[in-house]
């Protein structure tokens, strides 16, 4: 089981956390910052001089903060303590029912909103499905993570690269599951007896230190999840979203009980409704922030489903489709179209569960229940489908391979042809602000790229099978493969990968995050992605992993205070990862938003432990970086268009005008700098 | 000068006591080679640096800035040691100087090229090599030996071999890549340079594919 990690976890020195409130002038950050920073040069609306948004995988807002009391004056959360789910110490509270999951009976096509007369509630205890342990690692391993306790000098060795740091080493030996793959999780207490609603992953045996078993996260299974219909719909959940199927539609959707009943296709089973407590150290890093600087419990994955889409989105407010290369929308290979409806005598198992759907042509399967939800709001919300457009719903890798070569069979690659969707950096370029993407690892991926072209593996190969092979060959550059090639929107670009001289200026490794801090050579945007081992994602991952990351970076700032002082650090997520959350949701197109996810921004201006509750996704953070940098929406169909929302004061978390989103700028006092360590 | 004086073949290798012989007998021929140091120029990297005592080699490239190459001819290993991590992996074909820089027998050096690519992983090792030796002659007063390499895969080209060094000190690769010995130093090296540490652990890459085969970041192709 895991043990309590030793390196870590940051308690508050009191000399540390005393904060010096300075009566700061919006330009007094810009005095103190000049030297080498070519972004003090540009005209901002606000003293932000950098943005660096730093994104996790796969956490929500109930899920990491469900149990947290804010810290700030005055300060309300919505959340599973708030609304009475749960108690503190995280067991079932007086409310816990707001939580109940259902299952449903067959049905004979795919849903969003399923039948009210077809749903029955799950029995109280060991009745819904239950925690599984999936593919986290069973045991430790002198060969792989996690690592055993006595051996803290091979800890090292699952992330040997340069942006890897004696902080990560104890963590990275420990959390193993000493359970079966594919098995009840029995760490977590009371598994296999659990009520019907979320759970702690607290005990004796299991914490934040600790691998879990993974959850599903894709598009059609989150809007079934969902379960919104406007049949559903009250003045506190106007969209009519009653979150009510997770466990079930993970239970279902691949459980081919028609075929070989005995074939469970998914073991996610119960893992959607764990989250942790942040009031008895778990996530204590992510805590500590939230206590001192401004976060968000309004803030939203901006696709339903999972990692690829949401990136894409948050590069370009805007869903990625299949093309020829050229720009022109094109049909993928049949292998590739989703078709969500259940296959006949099974209880919802997906017939196609693929990747590519034309959500213009309301026959193909899985789109007319989506869209007439959508057009049923009581807003004007569109699909925002293109006539013919197979939009990318779920992961599929880009069509470049991170050295820049392009796959010349994308169809046969299974990897996305070039896109021509316009990203922000694209827009950043255009008015030459600077900015790039640090991704852990992409050095790596590199050497291993230009291998796979030499072999000729990337001619014929998903690039994620041809950089596997070519890690294997070459072990001194392993790590590539743990480069998250789908997080980098501007790989799937042909104006930023397909051009050498933009890819060398903007596609960078963590190591040059790290150096242009220290050099002050930051770009006034940065977008960072630690590799896969360090990035938080349930079961490859753990939170703690990504705590570890954070820091890294937030050391990295803490030593440069001039650079620190005019820099707005983004903390957020992909998504959600599957994870159970209460909080209201605002469809806005076919594409979601889905449910929150948290949001940290830690600058001089934005302290206090104050909690935003204005409406707010992905692309909200594109909306604050347009309009500190005065640059237009990226096109006329891209989300950035829509308007702020003016929230409604009966209802603090629905905005008057949907579809309506943040651009973050309300989360800052940019007449007030708070002089604060972020950390120690 | 000579030309066309020897033609060795390496077949896939020799099996039983008499193979065991011949690659002992070979292998004392190649131990006996000098110990130095230099550097290798050429590529498209920055120098590179190789020692070399006992029939042992260290590589440090800037292509693998983070460790460095150990090949042992005598038990046909190569790895790659990091050590700011304290581990070491097997090094297969993270280099191509790991399978080009090694000692080799002057008048048969087809049979050490064969086995380092074997060792590597390399993709028809096992077919079947030729070493046409095409010149002799000295440069910078040394004896040196030149061969026309053909093998089944990338490391066909041009070698030429110190003899009194028994190590290759100029390779012209038929892809175009040429690299060559700078800065000769005949020396004894320590022996630290050549040893791994006993604290040093052993990873497994599959470990670690295995893991982000469990993440985001790895994306299967569809059925």
């Amino acid at each position: 089981m895991g043990t309590r990690r030793t390196v870590k976890k940051l308690g508050l020195s009191a000399a540390a956390f005393t904060v010096s409130l300075i009566a700061a002038t919006a330009g007094m950050a810009k005095d103190e910052a000049k030297d080498n920073d070519a972004a003090d040069a540009i005209r901002t609306e606000s003293p932000i001089k950098h943005v660096i948004i730093l994104i996790g995988e796969n956490r929500g807002t109930d899920h990491t903060f469900g149990v947290y009391k804010p810290k700030g004056k005055h300060q309300t959360i919505s959340n599973l303590l708030s609304k009475g789910i749960v108690n503190e110490d995280g067991s079932p509270g007086p409310n816990f029912k707001l939580a109940q999951q259902f299952q449903v009976k067959p049905q004979p096509l795919y849903y969003v909103g399923a039948p009210k007369s077809a749903k029955a509630v799950y029995g109280d205890r060991g009745q819904m499905p239950q925690p599984n342990t999936a593919g986290a690692p069973p045991a430790q391993s002198t060969t792989g993570a996690p690592f055993p306790p006595g051996f803290p000098e091979a800890a090292n060795q699952i992330d040997p690269s340069p942006d890897f740091t004696p902080l990560t080493n104890t963590i990275l030996t420990t959390g193993a599951t000493n359970l079966p793959a594919n098995s009840l999780d029995s760490r977590i207490p009371d598994a296999g007896m659990l009520p019907n609603g979320p759970f702690v992953l607290q005990g004796l045996n299991i914490s934040d230190d600790d691998y879990t078993g993974d959850t599903t996260h894709r598009f059609y299974q989150a809007w079934q999840q969902s379960d919104c219909s406007m049949a559903n719909a009250t003045k506190a959940n106007p969209t009519g979203c009653l979150n009510d199927l997770f466990p079930y539609v993970m239970a279902t959707y691949s459980l081919n009980d028609s075929v070989t009943p005995a074939v469970q296709g998914n073991f996610s089973a119960g893992n959607e409704m764990g989250f942790y407590d942040a009031e008895q150290e778990q996530a204590s890093t992510l805590k500590t922030l939230a206590d001192r600087f401004a976060s968000s419990d309004n803030f939203h994955q901006s696709f339903q489903g999972g990692t690829g889409a949401n990136h894409f989105m948050l590069g370009t407010g805007d869903a990625g489709f299949w093309s020829d290369g050229k720009g022109n929308a094109t049909t993928p290979p049949a292998n590739q179209i989703a078709n969500p409806n259940p296959l006949k005598g099974s209880t919802n198992k997906y017939t196609a569960d693929n990747n590519f759907t034309n959500c213009s042509n309301f026959s193909q399967p899985g789109v007319a229940p989506i869209v007439n939800y959508i057009e049923s709001l009581p807003y004007r919300a569109e699909p925002n489908c293109a006539t013919a457009h197979y939009y990318m719903l779920d992961n599929t890798n880009p069509g470049f391979f991170p050295n820049g070569f392009q796959a010349p069979a994308p169809d046969k690659q299974s990897m996305l042809p070039a896109s021509p969707v316009r990203t922000i950096g694209d827009s950043l370029n255009d008015k030459k602000i600077t900015w790039a993407y640090f991704g852990g690892g992409y050095n790596d991926a590199v050497v291993l790229s230009n291998e796979a072209v030499a072999s000729g593996a990337a001619m014929t190969l998903n690039s994620s099978t041809a950089l596997g092979a070519a890690a294997l060959a070459d072990p001194a550059h392993e790590l590539g493969v743990a480069y998250c090639q789908i997080c980098n929107p501007f790989q799937y670009a042909s104006s930023i990968m397909g051009d050498a001289a933009q890819r060398a200026a903007h596609i960078k490794d963590t190591v040059d995050l790290l150096a242009d801090i220290k050099s002050s050579t930051l770009p006034a945007v940065s977008f960072g992605k630690p590799d896969g081992l360090l990035d938080g994602h349930p079961q490859s991952s753990k939170i703690d992993l990504f705590e570890a990351y954070v820091q890294q970076v937030l050391d990295a700032l803490e030593a440069n205070p001039k650079l620190k002082a005019e820099t707005a650090v983004f903390v957020t997520w992909d998504e959600a990862g599957g994870y159970w959350d209460s909080g209201f949701i605002q469809p806005i197109d076919f594409f979601g938003d889905g449910p929150r996810i948290p949001l940290l921004v830690l600058s001089p201006y934005s302290t206090g432990g104050t909690i935003n509750h204005t409406y707010a996704d992905h692309v909200s953070i594109l909306k604050f970086i347009e309009r500190n940098w005065k640059l237009r929406p990226l096109t006329d169909r891209s989300r950035d268009n829509l308007p702020n929302p003016r929230m409604r004061d009966d209802q603090p978390y629905v905005p008057k005008n949907m579809p309506a989103l943040s651009d973050l700028f309300d989360m800052f006092d940019f007449d007030h700098a708070v002089k604060q360590p972020y950390l120690e | 000068m000579e030309r066309h004086v020897t033609q060795n073949r390496c077949r896939p290798g020799p099996a039983g006591p008499v193979g065991t012989v011949f690659l002992l007998l070979c292998l004392a021929r190649v131990c006996a080679a000098a110990d130095f140091s230099a550097d290798i120029v050429g590529g498209n990297a920055a120098p590179a640096k190789v020692y070399t005592a006992n029939g042992k080699v260290r590589i440090e490239t800037p292509e693998a800035a983070t460790g460095f190459f150990l090949v042992d001819g005598a038990v046909g290993t190569a790895v790659f040691v990091r050590p700011n991590q304290q581990i070491f992996t097997d090094a297969r074909q993270s280099s191509r100087l790991t399978r080009l820089f090694i000692p080799v027998d002057p008048e048969n050096p087809c049979l050490q090229w064969q086995a380092a690519a074997r060792n590597a992983g390399v993709p028809s090792a096992d077919g079947e090599w030729h070493c046409e030796r095409v010149e002799g002659g000295k440069a910078d007063d040394r004896p040196i030996t030149q061969w026309r390499v053909t093998s089944p895969n990338q490391d066909s080209g041009q070698c030429w071999i110190d003899s009194s060094l028994g190590f290759p000190v100029r390779v012209r690769l038929s892809d175009g890549a040429t690299f060559a010995l700078e800065n000769i130093r005949v020396a004894a090296q320590s022996a630290d340079l050549f040893t791994i540490p006993p604290t040093y652990r052993k990873l497994d890459p599959q470990s670690l594919l295995e893991r982000i085969k469990h993440s985001d970041v790895w994306v299967e192709s569809p059925q």
